[in-house]
């Protein structure tokens, strides 16, 4: 092997970086840069397009403080805040926390490993609004699939699931997580895919065991990419409206609303779009820090190899 | 068409065409123009196939041409939003219950004022029809119409009297006043569960926050039963003090959700959505609802069984007083934006589908689910009344009999009150939250009275 | 005492643990197990959607849980067309692949461009574009469809799929950018610059070592990105006003509008537009080979 293929194989040799960096400090030249320009092109291009003005105006639709006085005095404001709190702090990590370790299990080379996998997708697949009212019928206490089935096969009277607040935050979050798990999961498993298996290898050969292995060299290479994917994770179900709007339309009695279902029943149902903004737009204070913390890491990203 | 005869149909355009003007648009030919048109889908297919004769027609009598879109009626609303909203408007809307949108849109004179269009036929429209219509806008500070009503409709109760009749009743000994009415299905369920229908319901209320506006309407009509359809007045005020309103308000809650802690009531009403009502109807999971128009039949129309001889409409009992109570009805139609680029021929489209031949064709090929704005055509057209239909006539004949309008067609701020899901909560505190419906009530009615105080008519 | 392994054993083990065999079949059951829990929590849904789909009267809360009486008609009804709200299917179907691979492709390419010039070829100042992507999802989606109603109407682009195409590979291309620089990060710089100076343009460094090591990525962000656009009904209704630009997921919401409660063929619609993407996923995963392949590098 040779020596630079010596330093691949462990990925995180130093010297070699140094001189990359050095060699490409000076900044790109002549034909470089212009092709560097001309690949940044597309995405400035869409980015001035299609991001700048629709984020300004949407900002400037949510901007008005008499509207937050109107938000803040809606009794159902807090409530909404907590379930909020609640969906997304709980379905975002478990999602992520159980589609790493399912992109462990779906390492293994077997060929039913193949095909559970397909079937695994298959949630992520399906369209939100029947595969959401789906579950909503499932859960109808009386009449659903799931208690009759529970009944049937186990003699047990399931719970009225979306009668409760405490059931139906639970049915939501599930909900959600069945959907969203699955893609999180492809996403990790093409990270692990990345590792190189010299560096198993490597491990083995020093006597690491199965468990030593993962925490020394899985565990390391995918962490910066766990928290990236958590953050952005959290980023979008502050917005993600499809779970609980279809599963149990925010009931009983508006007690699952999150921030998202409440600002599009502001927006659409009471024909006030500006509040439906304003909604979600209060969710700003725990989404910048998330944001800036996400900037950081993502530059951190570039600079460490 | 199955339903009506041909004779009738000749019958009754002839003595139509006798009182009221050929069809033929209002303007002249001058020089033809397309106009943009975003209509809500109906929810059977012959109502979209009945829209597009009407446009059709009108296509050939005026030359003008119609570019229009059959959208399902909850993106509608958002489309609506947003094209209001963003200020990129189609030249026309036009909806079967536009409940919230249209007089929030009015009040933020965000509408074309339609009154030389309704004037075309106002003498003839029913009163709540003209009610609705019309729309208070708080920069002129004045009343007016926004709104070209063509459609309306009424609630009836939907019934399997073949559950009815398996539990040992006969609809004929229905009593004939409001609570007892409901009270008369409840010893029904213990006899079809010993029955073996180990899952059936007697009353299927959709107390629900969740849905366009089944649980409002059914709360509604209970409120109006018992009295207290003076909460808004036409000035626009609301009442949440007068003392008969809040009685009438407690009396319902407390009907409703007794009804429900009996046992009556399937347990996740609370979080129904409108399929869910269906669902259940449809497959006799309770024995009754009460839900708006014959929609829930004509779904079934095509099994025969079901339609003619099991499923029963029926209409409303008098009030608890004894005395008859009257339904509520919005109602549906065209409306403009402002800033829609051919207006005039907008309204010329419009005051040729109010013309009432046009109207009457309309509705009827839409087999009947919302009866026109213009009561004369009830009367007149066999069609409405016919006694072939089982649940046609029980269900028109709401309409012949007294009607109040919807409480937003009096003041915007109702349309948010309906949007908060106000009364749907309060049922839901007393179910849930141990509240006793006096205290329910209390919280809902300060609640509403924040909300009307942001839509001064000052 | 390393012995040379075969390339690929990954359980290959140098020393015996005791029991191996006894601890392999063990491990085994355990995964044959859990891998019977993930089915059944993967399917719970998709199999209530599948009876309803069979059920001759949409019968939505039959309390049947196994279709005795399976009915094939309403997957017939959707592949004829045979239900008014299915009148376009197979045309709209067409719509739904003309802006899915769309999509799928411009995230792939303009994600690709934008990651390989940050993060291979470094940029100054590239930070400023990653982090300006990410000013995308400071408002959710869902809320920005009006701005961007007014904004096609603006470009004249209203009525038409690109609209959607746009606004889709607007929110997938930032994403696309992360996961790439993350991914990317474990592609060592040394081939990048052992291929420069054997005197390969950025193009062909592009072409020939970035994207394929980047292979598993791009299999993932494109399923990503094509289910996006794949499932996404706010901005397709919104955008898009003809029946002839809809899409199927834009025709199953017409089905919640009728009390006729088709469910069946909702169902058996859904089923079947869920279809394509899998294929398409599983077809391109043959590419997503585990572990580095060095067959670019030379030497």
């Amino acid at each position: 092997m040779s020596s630079t293929q010596q330093a691949l194989a462990f990925g995180r040799a130093i010297p070699a970086t140094r001189l990359t960096r050095q060699k490409w400090r000076g900044g790109l030249q002549g034909s470089e840069f212009a092709w560097a320009m001309a690949f940044v092109v597309p995405y400035v291009a869409i980015f001035l397009a299609f991001v700048i003005y629709p984020i300004g105006y949407g900002l400037w639709l949510g901007s008005e403080p008499a509207l937050y006085s109107e938000l803040f005095s809606d009794p159902i404001y807090l409530s909404t805040v907590t379930n909020t709190l609640l969906y997304v702090g709980i379905g975002v990590n478990l999602k992520m926390f159980l589609a790493f370790l399912l992109s462990g299990f779906f390492m293994r080379k077997r060929w039913w490993v193949k095909t559970v996998l397909v079937i695994y997708i298959l949630p992520w697949a399906i369209p939100s609004l029947p595969a959401f009212t789906s579950i909503h019928w499932m859960l109808n206490g009386n009449w659903g699939f799931l208690n009759s089935a529970l009944y049937e096969l186990f003699n047990i009277d399931g719970p009225i699931w979306l009668n409760d607040r405490g059931l139906g935050m639970t049915s939501n979050i599930a909900a959600y997580i069945w959907k969203n798990m699955p893609f999180w999961t492809v996403i990790f498993l093409a990270g692990r895919m990345a590792i190189p298996q010299e560096l198993y290898e490597a491990a083995e050969v020093d006597g690491a065991s199965g468990l030593r292995r993962f925490y020394h060299v899985t565990l390391p290479l995918m962490a910066n990419l766990y928290l990236v994917s958590t953050l952005l994770s959290t980023i979008w179900s502050l917005g993600e409206f499809n779970a609980v709007f279809f599963v149990t339309g925010g009931g009983p009695a508006m007690s699952t609303e999150v921030l998202a279902t409440l600002g599009i029943r502001h927006a659409f149902t009471m024909g006030e779009p500006r509040l439906g903004v304003a909604t979600v737009m209060s969710a700003l204070p725990v989404l910048i820090p998330i944001v800036i913390i996400l900037m950081r890491r993502l530059r951190k990203a570039e600079v460490q190899l | 068409m199955k339903y009506v005869s041909r004779r009738s149909v000749i019958c009754a355009s002839a003595g139509l065409a006798a009182t009221s003007a050929l069809s033929r648009p209002y303007i002249a030919n001058a020089q033809a123009k397309t106009i943009t048109f975003w209509v809500g889908q109906g929810f059977v297919k012959q109502e979209d196939a009945a829209l597009k004769k009407t446009i059709d027609d009108y296509e050939k009598a005026s030359g003008n041409k119609i570019d229009y879109s059959i959208i399902p009626f909850g993106p509608l609303n958002q489309k609506i939003v947003s094209a209001l909203t963003s200020g990129d408007v189609p030249d026309l809307f036009f909806q079967d219950a536009p409940t919230t949108i249209l007089p929030q849109a009015a009040w933020g004179d965000k509408l074309v004022d339609m009154t030389d269009v309704v004037k075309t036929q106002e003498s003839k429209l029913s009163d709540t029809a003209k009610l609705s219509a019309s729309f208070q806008n708080s920069k002129t500070k004045q009343r007016t119409y926004y709104l070209a009503p063509i459609k309306q409709a009424a609630t009836p109760f939907h019934i399997w009297g073949d559950l009815v009749e398996k539990a040992g009743f006969k609809m004929a000994d229905a009593p004939d006043t409001w609570d007892a009415f409901w009270d008369f299905f409840k010893p029904m369920q213990k006899v079809l569960r010993e029955k073996g229908m180990r899952k059936l319901f007697a009353q299927g209320v959709s107390l629900t926050t969740v849905g366009p506006n089944d649980g409002n309407n059914l709360f509604y009509h209970f409120v109006i039963a018992n009295g207290g359809q003076g909460v808004v007045t036409p000035d626009g005020k609301l009442h949440a003090d007068d003392p008969k309103v809040r009685e009438a308000f407690i009396r319902s809650v407390d009907y409703l959700t007794t009804s429900y802690k009996q046992g009556y009531v399937p347990a996740d009403v609370l979080s129904w959505s409108d399929s869910d009502n269906n669902n259940g109807f449809h497959q006799k999971l309770f024995i009754m609802d009460f839900d708006g128009t014959i929609s829930t039949e004509l779904a079934m129309i095509d099994n025969k069984k079901a339609y003619y001889e099991e499923s029963v409409t029926w209409g409303l009992p008098n009030g608890n007083d004894g005395k008859p109570m009257p339904g509520q009805t919005g109602a549906g139609g065209g409306y403009i934006p402002k800033g829609a680029k051919n207006i005039e021929v907008a309204k010329d489209f419009m005051k040729f589908f109010m013309q009432p031949q046009m109207m009457n064709e309309n509705l009827k090929g839409g087999l009947g689910r919302w009866f026109p704005a213009i009561p004369a055509l009830i009367e007149e057209d066999p069609f409405w009344l016919d006694p072939s239909d089982p649940h046609r006539a029980p269900y028109i004949k709401i309409a012949l009999g007294p009607m109040i309008p919807q409480f937003n067609a009096f003041n915007p701020a109702w349309g948010q009150v309906n949007a908060e899901q106000l009364w749907g909560r309060a049922e839901a505190d007393v179910i849930k939250n141990g509240m006793t419906p006096e205290q329910a009530i209390d919280k809902a009615f300060k609640r509403a009275q924040v909300i009307f105080e942001r839509f001064s008519f000052d | 005492m390393s012995l040379a392994l075969p390339a690929g054993r990954t359980t290959g083990r140098t020393k015996r643990r005791p029991n191996y065999r006894l601890r392999s079949a063990l491990v085994e059951t355990v995964c044959l197990a859990f891998a019977a829990v993930l089915v059944i929590w993967s399917l719970l849904p998709v199999y209530n959607m599948v009876l309803i789909a069979l059920s001759e009267h949409s019968a939505v809360f039959s309390g049947e849980i196994f279709p005795w009486d399976p009915s094939f008609h309403s997957f017939y009804v959707v592949l004829t067309q045979g239900f008014w709200y299915l009148e376009r299917f197979w045309h709209q179907f067409g719509n739904s692949f003309f802006i899915g691979l769309m999509t799928m492709f411009l995230t792939l390419l303009v994600g690709t461009l934008a990651s390989f010039t940050i993060g291979r070829m470094r940029i100054r100042h590239g930070w400023l574009l990653t982090n300006a992507a990410l000013l995308t999802y400071v408002i959710p989606a869902s809320f920005l469809a009006i701005p961007f109603y007014r904004i096609m109407q603006n470009y004249g682009l209203s009525n038409n799929p690109w609209s959607v195409i746009a606004a889709m590979v607007t929110f997938a291309t930032p994403y696309a950018i992360f996961i790439f620089q993350q991914y990317g990060k474990s592609i060592p710089l040394e081939l990048d610059e052992s291929a420069r100076i054997d005197g390969a343009s950025p193009p062909q460094v592009y072409f020939r070592i970035y994207l394929p090591l980047m292979a598993p990525s791009l299999v993932a962000v494109g399923t990503y990105a094509l289910l996006l656009a794949w499932n996404e009904y706010l901005y397709q209704f919104l955008l898009l006003s003809s029946k002839n630009s809809m899409t199927v997921s834009v025709a199953l919401a017409q089905f919640m509008n009728s009390d006729e409660a088709p469910w069946n063929y909702m169902m058996a619609t859904a089923i079947t537009y869920a279809i394509p993407p899998i294929v398409i996923y599983y077809a391109f995963r043959r590419h997503m080979a585990a572990g580095l392949t060095m067959g670019g590098v030379k030497g």
